[in-house]
């Protein structure tokens, strides 16, 4: 035990240290700087502005329609990814012939790039596309829409594409957690008369926690995040009805206007830290164990 | 044991930290030597230049291969292509400016680099380059009054209505002179099964091409100081009824039924083919389609009129694109410069604008037959001088999200005037946020 503490002194996490000190703390802290600037790429110095950038994300139309966007991604995606990825797990952690098939189904959208995701979807999701056309040959056809170019709903259909892709994914992450659960648990509930539902509250939910805890985590961290699937499916619009904070920020740096893209990019730090860490702390109170 | 042990780590913490710092000096390390290199090219020794150009235009003139092998052997200056991806040449761009990471020639377009790239504070004046005195046409190359880029053609692409004249003449439609009778035209040719007008809106900047010379070509003949005012703040895009006309006119077109169903899925790269199968009569586009489509199949017969907003409106001319640029930081000024001089001898000038069909911006050097759509815009619309410079190249800012409110009045977003109330605010900020005057 001696021998250990000195094999591993605190030096050696110094290299580590200095590389998550230059490519993460020093750009974070750094960026906060920048985002109460004007640095543009058209001034010659960059002078201090106080509030600004900060007023103008709040106040500007489309940013602020960014800022609810990303919200309702956030708020939609978590609940979709994680109640289907929990129904999968639970279906599929059952006793079925094709259960390794099917969970190796449900999975693969997850290894799939977006961008391949997009070129299969947006053929699709045209307003003369399959998903449409399907819906009108079993006579629902007042279903149709025009998914990625009405802009009531285009932010729904991007959610949707999201969970669809990433459900595979949470539910294999519920798996391993269900795995984990001894099966004595169960049968002690069978035997005193609780019912599939009952188990499932009382006994599943619980001591899935943990596995709960990480993907809401990262599937709210995530959606705070997103950005890929919003670019490359609408690049933002119809006009700028699906921007994203992500998006914006890209425009922003597009636009020469840095400061106001490092001042959202600090917004969204600040928010995803914000939301998350009091979030972990509180679940993992709720956590118990064995 | 552990006494060794804890050298050995000693040991392995410095040798990281050495990597670590030796990392954070290459910045400054690497373009010492080069600048070293740059100095001594007098002495016969090989410089290399960075030429960067977008992905997208690989195929660029000045990037042929055997052309930078000719150029080599002749001075022995090697030119490295860096190639960037095309959605981001913008940002990549704009960043190495910013932290003076340039390459020493870059391609991009004039009027762009005003709006996007700072052009004055980032670029060299080129107005006492040899090549200079013999340009035909200087303006293509300048802004505020200097030479800022180089290129062999003058041709700056004209945009207005592409069209198929083998339609046209099946149909016995001529072509139409005002909206009247475009939309008359386009109503035939929706009887005879076929889609009157291609919208590819998905891409937001394809919604413009409309407008651009409309806008264009109302204030040349209305209002000639219409841009001056504008970028002055003395009058705002709402004070001018004609361009909310201008906007409705173009989303009528689409409300009767004339274009393609879905305007806003329908992307700019399905246009060639959709002319090439036949499916579509007319699209607002630029002539370059033209020879996107004549290169797929030499036999197609397209053609360009102006965009019919008006009466005998004038054919939009865009500001010209792909030309040669020095940024002010460059390494390697003095050897950019002298690739520069190489492009536009006239041996060298002649044998681009010959393999390119370009017209000529040389005095002395000749423009070769042209293809028979190009010869017959020159002749209809160049020589009687009946063109006009598009919008774009009036504005120094980012114009793209007036293409987006453009694009929300087909997704039902926004109404031709709310269009313009969107953009008199988003103007208004550009512009003070560049710090132009009157803002």
């Amino acid at each position: 035990m001696k021998i250990a503490k000195k094999l591993y002194s605190y030096y050696m996490v110094m290299p580590a240290l200095l590389i998550y000190v230059l490519f993460f703390v020093l750009p974070a802290i750094i960026g906060f700087y920048y985002s109460f600037t004007d640095w543009r790429l058209d001034r010659e110095t960059i002078s201090f502005n106080g509030w600004t950038n900060f007023k103008t994300i709040f106040t500007d139309e489309t940013l602020i329609l960014a800022l609810k966007n990303t919200v309702i991604f956030a708020v939609v995606t978590v609940i979709g990814k994680n109640v289907i990825g929990i129904v999968l797990a639970v279906a599929l952690n059952m006793k079925l012939k094709t259960r390794n098939l099917l969970r190796a189904i449900f999975y693969s959208p997850s290894i799939l790039s977006i961008l391949v995701i997009s070129i299969v979807f947006t053929p699709m999701l045209r307003s003369d596309g399959v998903i449409n056309k399907l819906f009108e040959s079993v006579g629902l056809g007042s279903l149709s829409q025009a998914w990625l170019t009405d802009p009531a709903i285009v932010i729904f259909t991007v959610c949707a594409i999201s969970i669809w892709q990433s459900a595979g994914f949470q539910m294999a992450i519920y798996l391993a957690g269900l795995q984990s659960i001894s099966k004595e648990y169960y049968e002690a509930a069978t035997i005193d008369g609780a019912g599939s539902w009952k188990s499932f509250v009382h006994i599943t939910l619980p001591l899935l926690l943990p596995a709960i805890n990480i993907n809401l985590m990262l599937t709210l961290i995530g959606g705070l995040k997103v950005f890929s699937e919003v670019f490359v499916l609408t690049g933002g619009g119809p006009g700028n009805a699906s921007q994203v904070v992500g998006t914006i920020i890209m425009r922003s740096f597009g636009e020469g206007n840095w400061g106001l893209g490092t001042a959202m990019n600090t917004l969204l730090f600040v928010v995803v830290t914000a939301i998350s860490i009091p979030l972990l702390y509180f679940m993992r109170r709720k956590e118990v164990s064995e | 044991m552990s006494k060794k042990m804890k050298r050995t780590s000693k040991l392995l913490l410095l040798s990281a930290l050495t990597v670590a710092l030796a990392a954070c000096g290459s910045n400054s390390g690497s373009s010492g030597s080069s600048e070293a290199s740059g100095g001594s090219a007098g002495s016969g020794q090989k410089v290399t230049i960075e030429l960067a150009i977008s992905k997208a235009s690989q195929d660029s003139a000045f990037v042929d291969a055997e052309l930078l092998k000719k150029f080599e052997e002749q001075t022995n200056i090697k030119v490295n292509i860096q190639q960037l991806p095309s959605e981001q040449v913008t940002t990549v761009l704009q960043t190495k400016l910013a932290v003076g990471e340039t390459p020493d020639i870059i391609q991009y377009n004039l009027a762009s680099a005003v709006s996007d790239l700072n052009l004055e504070r980032n670029f060299e004046i080129l107005d006492n380059e040899s090549w200079a005195s013999r340009l035909l046409n200087k303006e293509v190359l300048s802004s505020g009054g200097h030479i800022y880029s180089f290129h062999v053609s003058q041709d700056t692409g004209m945009q207005g209505v592409v069209y198929n004249k083998e339609i046209f003449e099946e149909l016995g439609l001529s072509i139409p002179a005002n909206y009247d009778e475009f939309i008359a035209a386009a109503e035939k040719i929706k009887a005879a099964g076929i889609t009157p007008i291609f919208m590819p809106f998905k891409d937001h900047w394809a919604t413009n091409i409309w407008t651009s010379a409309a806008f264009a070509d109302y204030a040349a003949k209305n209002e000639p100081t219409l841009w001056e005012d504008l970028n002055a703040n003395k009058k705002k895009w709402t004070d001018i009824p004609a361009f909310e006309t201008i906007i409705q006119q173009q989303y009528d077109l689409y409300e009767k039924g004339l274009t393609n169903t879905d305007v806003l899925s329908d992307s700019y790269d399905m246009a060639v083919g959709k002319f090439l199968n036949k499916e579509v009569a007319m699209m607002f586009m630029g002539d370059w389609l033209i020879q996107d489509v004549e290169n797929k199949d030499p036999n197609m017969r397209l053609g360009l009129f102006p965009i019919p907003y008006a009466q005998d409106a004038l054919v939009g001319a865009s500001p010209l694109g792909g030309q040669l640029f020095i940024p002010k930081q460059a390494k390697h000024i003095e050897e950019a410069k002298k690739f520069l001089e190489f492009l536009a001898s006239p041996e060298v000038a002649q044998e681009i604008v010959n393999e390119q069909e370009y017209v000529s911006n040389f005095n002395d050097v000749t423009t070769p037959e042209l293809p028979e759509y190009k010869q017959e815009i020159v002749d209809l619309y160049i020589t009687p001088q009946k063109t006009v410079t598009t919008m774009e190249a009036y504005m120094s800012i980012d114009l793209s999200e007036l293409y987006r409110n453009l694009q929300d009045v087909f997704a039902g977003g926004k109404t031709a005037k709310e269009v313009l109330e969107a953009w008199d605010t988003k103007f208004n900020q550009l512009m003070k946020d560049k710090g132009v005057e009157g803002f």
